[in-house]
């Protein structure tokens, strides 16, 4: 007839032997092992400030006949503390989602029990199957300016803990991010780049609940970004780019009226097109003719002073690191 | 996508759009002068306001399955109570005050005269598609409209307008959301989203 005994960290502990008087002789183990007999007071097991590591299956035997007399599962852990509780509509204007967790964990197993009330009404949030701490509610009101009150208790056999969200419909809305979010350079215009993206997916009626979007840039070796709002279409042209630098990308979507804005995107890199270097070359770029390159070039023999893999930068300002030295040799020479 | 568009159907999109900009436009009004509202009247703006009689309420149960008619009458009907209650607390304010918070009232006679404007957009909307549009109740009866309520103690008053505000701020809302309905191409078999075909 075996028990489980849940205790919390740090306390101490005295396990009985069944019904065994004190003065009987048993023996003790835990997961199979047996227990020295300084734990023991009579046949009392003794555990001074339990930790985590004592968890396990204890068992209590008669001494001479080895008779199983007592067994017990030990379960160390802690109350829960205050959980944490989030609701936010990423899908309006269909509903919206709750989700939880504890800022530090219990070792034992929690119960979470989760209730909405949106005025007098009780509603029911219907649990995910995955997340598991998560759960979803469909509006049956829109436009309310009755808030939403949403209590979660989390339980476990140490205590009990309890946390209150109170919203209205518009507040939680917010979208995730657009997704499929792609730059790309504009064929000779050095300082454009195209950026298209779409709604995320998520979100059920683009076309009745519109989102607008907030763009940023910036090149990778600054770190001030530039922002453009776009109240409408899926794209835009940046076209203040530093020529030959690479950017990075993000856009942030929110709904037209209201709400907050999304979590920004995926990150997206790009540079602007560059001209082909007509000059500076290596002489990869000389051998390599098989490429499809439409201006073909006898660059004199002079040049030939790279190694294939020895170019430093790109686009316009590509030199190797050959020349490179000459020409810090040389300018050390004229300091 | 959409067959060659008839004159009314331009027309109609066109009023939805310009009806979207005004109730845009009001709601941002309407979301600053509850902010002065509350701060003037020393109210706490999350004050929970019991629904109040005669305030049309914003909140509406299965909202996307209306007919493009069901919002305009739904809409005119608000914004008409609105009007009256929006005038009523502008006499209100005056009765207070008198002068000393021009500032207020003379926000509160804004929206006032959004209100008024969207209401007869609404109506060139239901002209638009030959819908009669209902008589207006107040038209009828005095100038002070709706029968006057029984006498509300100063802060009952006050948070009578809180009430208002909020609500119609709610509406500003639906409202863009409704004429979005509106302004989409009705599919052919004129269901819940366009306005009904005629018979």
């Amino acid at each position: 007839d075996s028990h489980t005994q849940y205790e919390r960290v740090g306390a101490d502990v005295t396990m009985k032997c069944g019904s065994m008087d004190w003065d009987a002789a048993v023996i003790w183990t835990v997961n199979g092992t047996d227990i020295d007999e300084s734990h023991l007071n009579g046949s009392y097991l003794i555990l001074k400030n339990v930790g985590l590591s004592q968890s396990g299956q204890y068992a209590c035997y008669e001494g001479s006949s080895w008779h199983l007399k007592y067994q017990t599962s030990l379960k160390v852990g802690m109350p829960p503390k205050e959980p944490v509780l989030m609701c936010r509509s990423n899908n309006y204007p269909k509903g919206f989602y709750c989700s939880w967790h504890l800022p530090t964990p219990t070792y034992i197993p929690n119960i979470f029990n989760i209730s909405v009330i949106h005025g007098t009404k009780d509603m029911v949030c219907e649990k995910d199957a995955t997340p598991k701490n998560r759960c979803h509610i469909r509006y049956l009101q829109l436009f309310s300016t009755v808030k939403y009150k949403v209590t979660l208790t989390v339980t476990n056999p140490l205590g009990k803990n309890f946390t209150t969200l109170t919203f209205d419909e518009f507040a939680i809305v917010k979208p995730d991010p657009p997704e499929s979010v792609v730059a790309k350079p504009v064929p000779n215009n050095p300082r454009r780049l195209e950026v298209s993206w779409q709604n995320p997916s998520s979100w059920p009626d683009p076309e009745s609940f519109p989102l607008k979007f907030f763009l940023r840039y910036r090149p990778l070796i600054l770190d001030q970004w530039q922002h453009v709002e776009l109240s409408d279409g899926t794209s835009h042209t940046i076209t203040d780019a530093y020529a030959g630098k690479e950017y990075i990308i993000q856009v942030a979507a929110k709904d037209n009226d209201i709400g907050t804005w999304s979590d920004w995107s995926v990150a997206v890199h790009a540079t602007p097109w560059t001209e082909e270097p007509k000059h500076l070359t290596t002489e990869a770029q000389i051998t390599e003719t098989t490429s499809a390159s439409t201006s073909s070039f006898m660059a004199p023999p002079t040049t030939k002073i790279c190694d294939k893999g020895a170019v430093v930068g790109s686009g316009a300002v590509a030199v190797c690191w050959t020349a490179g030295l000459v020409v810090a040799a040389y300018s050390v020479l004229f300091i | 996508m959409a067959a060659a568009d008839s004159p009314s159907a331009a027309l109609r999109r066109d009023l939805c759009s310009r009806g979207i900009r005004l109730a845009g436009k009001m709601r941002a009004d309407v979301v600053d002068l509850l902010d002065a509202y509350v701060e003037q009247q020393g109210l706490d703006a999350s004050a929970s306001v019991a629904a109040v009689e005669g305030v049309p309420l914003a909140a509406v149960e299965r909202w996307d399955e209306q007919t493009g008619t069901q919002r305009l009458l739904e809409n005119l009907a608000a914004y008409r109570a609105f009007r009256a209650l929006l005038a009523q607390m502008l006499e209100e304010q005056r009765e207070q005050l008198g002068e000393a918070d021009a500032g207020l009232g003379r926000a509160l006679a804004a929206v006032l005269l959004q209100v008024s404007a969207f209401a007869y957009h609404l109506e060139e909307l239901l002209r638009l598609e030959s819908r009669g549009i209902p008589g207006n109740a107040e038209e009828e009866e005095e100038e002070d409209g709706p029968p006057p309520p029984p006498r509300l103690s100063l802060f009952e008053q006050k948070l009578r307008g809180l009430g208002v505000l909020r609500e119609l701020a709610q509406w500003a809302v639906r409202s863009v959301r409704d004429l979005r309905q509106l302004a989409k191409p009705s599919p052919a078999t004129g269901a819940a989203s366009g306005l009904a075909e005629s018979p």
